[in-house]
């Protein structure tokens, strides 16, 4: 039998054509409902923090829940701030999602170069109630705000500082307890200094982070009346003698090279219980008891930063999820974030790895954040939420926010240094690094009171 | 007679200039495209980096890229600024340590390499190997070096009971540590080219010195060296230029520190720029450091007599 065929018309090729594109674009149409951005990848940036680490293990689940694809660059922290901070300046559109810096937000928050999130979360297509924005703790998002109360950023990191003494046993062999205030602090590390080859203190050499407390402590500040009034208050004899003691502590009680240390290797002095004592936040502290390569798991010990005879400050550096300004995937982003901070992906990171820097309230006051954060017998959840009430709404922090903090800090920096190195007298470092903070404020274009 | 051919003479030097005047024209029109991107991809950037300099241009306010209402302003805050003034005598410090050292062990490599004999040929290329290293490989083998936690000659000289103080957090060492690091980086280089240079030294002109009488030494100080000055001049030009880009050690050994005691210039001007975000104040910076240069790279030319040798 002859087989008949038609000569294919113009009509079938385009109406065959266009029933494939159909097929073609069926998944996401005929699927399961994912996320209207389904078949987008957005692009995020941050700094090496553990949450990432965490985190980036449950992206294959958001990405197929929502169909959006995640590619995140992951840097250095000085790396990633001063890259972040030119594609900002230029209203780049490279990322999607990034890590707004604590000692970054006044900067670029105020220069607008972050989205304003109330956008997503004051509508209820976007963000469904019980995503519940009010959870955060109020002084974590303080410094993410604006003046007006705009939120740019939701906490991913709230950086508690707590004291970790590693040999805790060391101290409590000495007959004592562990410090709670800076007098105790230098009696202890008298006490504890050299034995068994371990040095009672240890730091990095993020002065500008680690003395603020301890000025605070005694009565100095950083600015007059941050961010109102930023005349810098480093010249004052409280700011010197402060500084005087913490460069003491750090060379008289801490490991040999203290003024090179960073981040790192101030943790592996303790983990490996070469030093004893350090205060820093939470995340430098647990794995002081979690880290299958520490030594100290059975004797490290925790508690609140040690007081001055003004109160008790420890430092909080918050660190968030914002969308900068440039990205052209902003509403994909927000999916991103919404998930990544939901309290059941956070609930997810505590009892799945321990994550103990939570901002949400309703987590931090949970049975498992308690549990993860009991460590070596010790309720460390609770120091953390004690630390985080006490910041309030952030008031002596905001000192850390200022736009002009960056240049600050570095003075502080090479002050600290230079009175521990015995290059300068407190008071003549301290005076230095006033006048350098002077001219980095006033060049900025803010004005000073004296 | 005489008027026709002087008028003659004049219409062949015409023709002559005309004729010098249309190849000058055809080679500039030959040059002009690799001279028009020669400029983009030189002199552009330079260009932009002075007229930076002229603003106040920071980062986190974009109406100051084009504000030249005080274009001087820079320059007036640089000349008031201790810590500019500091890095510039601390980059002096190290250009004159770090060139007199690598052209000194550089020279004096060389001349034991130019010995021939069968074991320095072998270990020849073990020389070469700190300068092939990327320069963030080297800061970090430094930076173990130097950290006494992990530093195998920390644990050395601790086992031998000597009590050596910490280089990179030490104001009196500190500077010493970057000059070694940056020395043990770069020696290769100048002992490479003047082992090149010894190779072309006649031998008529050692046996000459020989049969006067002079010894190994004097061979070397008045006949040899003299006749590799250039050589010598060109490997100190190259140091003393990349000595002022020194940035990689200084970053990760002691990021200018322990206060400012290895912050040069450079440093300073990156973290104007990328800590601080103030471009204008770092461009202005870098055009001092680059005027600095030009004017050290002309003086050594000059004292030297680079140029006019035969």
């Amino acid at each position: 039998m002859a087989e008949t065929r038609t000569k294919p018309t113009r009509r079938s090729i385009l109406s065959g054509a266009a029933g494939g594109a159909v097929l073609l674009a069926a998944p996401p149409i005929l699927g399961k409902a994912k996320s209207p951005y389904a078949g987008t990848t957005i692009r995020g940036a941050a700094f090496s923090l553990p949450f990432h680490q965490y985190l980036r293990q449950y992206f294959p689940e958001f990405e197929e829940k929502t169909g959006i694809k995640v590619a995140f660059d992951i840097e250095a922290f000085p790396v990633y701030n001063q890259r972040m901070d030119l594609e900002l300046s230029t209203g780049g559109s490279s990322y999607d999602v990034i890590i707004v810096t604590f000692i970054y937000q006044g900067r670029w928050i105020g220069a607008g170069w972050v989205t304003d999130l109330d956008r997503f979360t004051k509508n209820p297509e976007d963000t469904p109630p019980d995503w519940d924005p009010a959870d955060f703790i109020p002084g974590v998002e303080a410094s993410m705000r604006d003046a007006k109360g705009h939120t740019y950023a939701y906490g991913v990191e709230a950086g508690a500082m707590l004291l970790y003494a590693a040999r805790g046993d060391l101290i409590e062999k000495a007959g004592l307890a562990l410090p709670t205030t800076m007098d105790e602090l230098i009696r202890v590390c008298e006490a504890v200094n050299g034995k068994e080859g371990v040095a009672a203190w240890t730091a990095d050499s993020l002065h500008h982070w680690n003395w603020p407390p301890y000025l605070m402590g005694m009565g100095g500040g950083i600015f007059k009346d941050p961010p109102k009034d930023l005349t810098p208050m480093l010249d004052t004899p409280v700011a010197a003698q402060a500084a005087e003691w913490y460069a003491n502590l750090l060379m008289t009680y801490g490991p040999p090279g203290i003024l090179s240390y960073t981040d790192d290797q101030a943790l592996h002095s303790q983990l490996s219980g070469r030093a004893n004592m350090r205060t820093n936040a939470i995340t430098w502290g647990l794995p002081l008891a979690k880290n299958p390569s520490s030594t100290v798991k059975h004797t490290v010990r925790y508690g609140m930063v040690p007081a001055g005879p003004k109160g008790d400050f420890p430092g909080v550096a918050c660190h968030g999820f914002g969308i900068p300004k440039g990205s052209r995937k902003k509403g994909a982003a927000w999916e991103f974030i919404k998930w990544a901070l939901s309290k059941e992906m956070l609930t997810r990171l505590v009892k799945e790895h321990g994550y103990p820097s939570v901002c949400r309230r309703s987590v931090i006051e949970s049975e498992p954040f308690k549990q993860a954060l009991t460590l070596n017998g010790q309720d460390v959840a609770a120091l953390y939420l004690k630390v985080l009430d006490q910041l309030g709404d952030g008031a002596y922090m905001r000192y850390r926010t200022v736009p002009v903090f960056p240049e600050v800090g570095d003075a502080i920096n090479r002050a600290i240094s230079a009175i521990a190195t015995k290059q300068m007298t407190a008071t003549a470092a301290l005076k230095q690094a006033q006048a350098q903070a002077v001219e980095a404020i006033e060049m900025a274009g803010y004005k000073i009171s004296r | 007679m005489t008027v026709t051919l002087s008028s003659a003479r004049r219409a062949l030097r015409w023709r002559d200039a005309s004729l010098t005047r249309q190849r000058r024209r055809f080679l500039v029109l030959c040059l002009a495209p690799a001279l028009a991107v020669l400029m983009v991809v030189t002199l552009a950037p330079i260009v932009s980096l002075v007229v930076t300099s002229f603003t106040p241009l920071t980062l986190t306010n974009p109406t100051t890229a084009w504000n030249f209402r005080e274009p001087l302003l820079n320059y007036r805050l640089l000349a008031a600024d201790e810590r500019f003034r500091n890095s510039l005598w601390v980059q002096a410090q190290l250009s004159f340590w770090t060139v007199g050292l690598q052209l000194a062990i550089g020279i004096g490599f060389a001349l034991l390499l130019n010995l021939r004999s069968g074991l320095v040929q072998a270990v020849r290329t073990a020389f070469l190997v700190p300068m092939v290293l990327p320069p963030i490989v080297v800061a970090i083998i430094w930076k173990v070096l130097y950290t006494p936690d992990i530093s195998p000659a920390y644990w050395l000289f601790k086992a031998l009971g000597w009590s050596v103080p910490v280089l990179i957090t030490s104001p009196h060492w500190a500077l010493a540590a970057i000059v070694i690091a940056d020395t043990w980086e770069w020696f290769p280089l100048t002992m490479l080219m003047v082992l090149a240079a010894l190779q072309t030294v006649p031998e008529e002109l050692i046996d000459a010195a020989r049969i006067d009488g002079a010894r190994a030494w004097q061979t070397t100080f008045y006949v040899v060296l003299p006749y590799i000055r250039g050589t010598l001049m060109v490997a100190g030009l190259f140091r003393l230029i990349d000595s002022i880009k020194a940035f990689p050690l200084i970053y990760l050994l002691t990021a200018g520190g322990p206060g400012s005691v290895t912050e040069v210039t450079n440093y300073y001007a990156f973290e104007q720029a990328f800590n601080f975000s103030y471009l204008g104040f770092s461009s202005a910076i870098t055009v001092v450091l680059v005027l600095v240069t030009l004017i050290l790279s002309w003086l050594v030319v000059r004292l030297t007599g680079w140029g006019t040798l035969e």
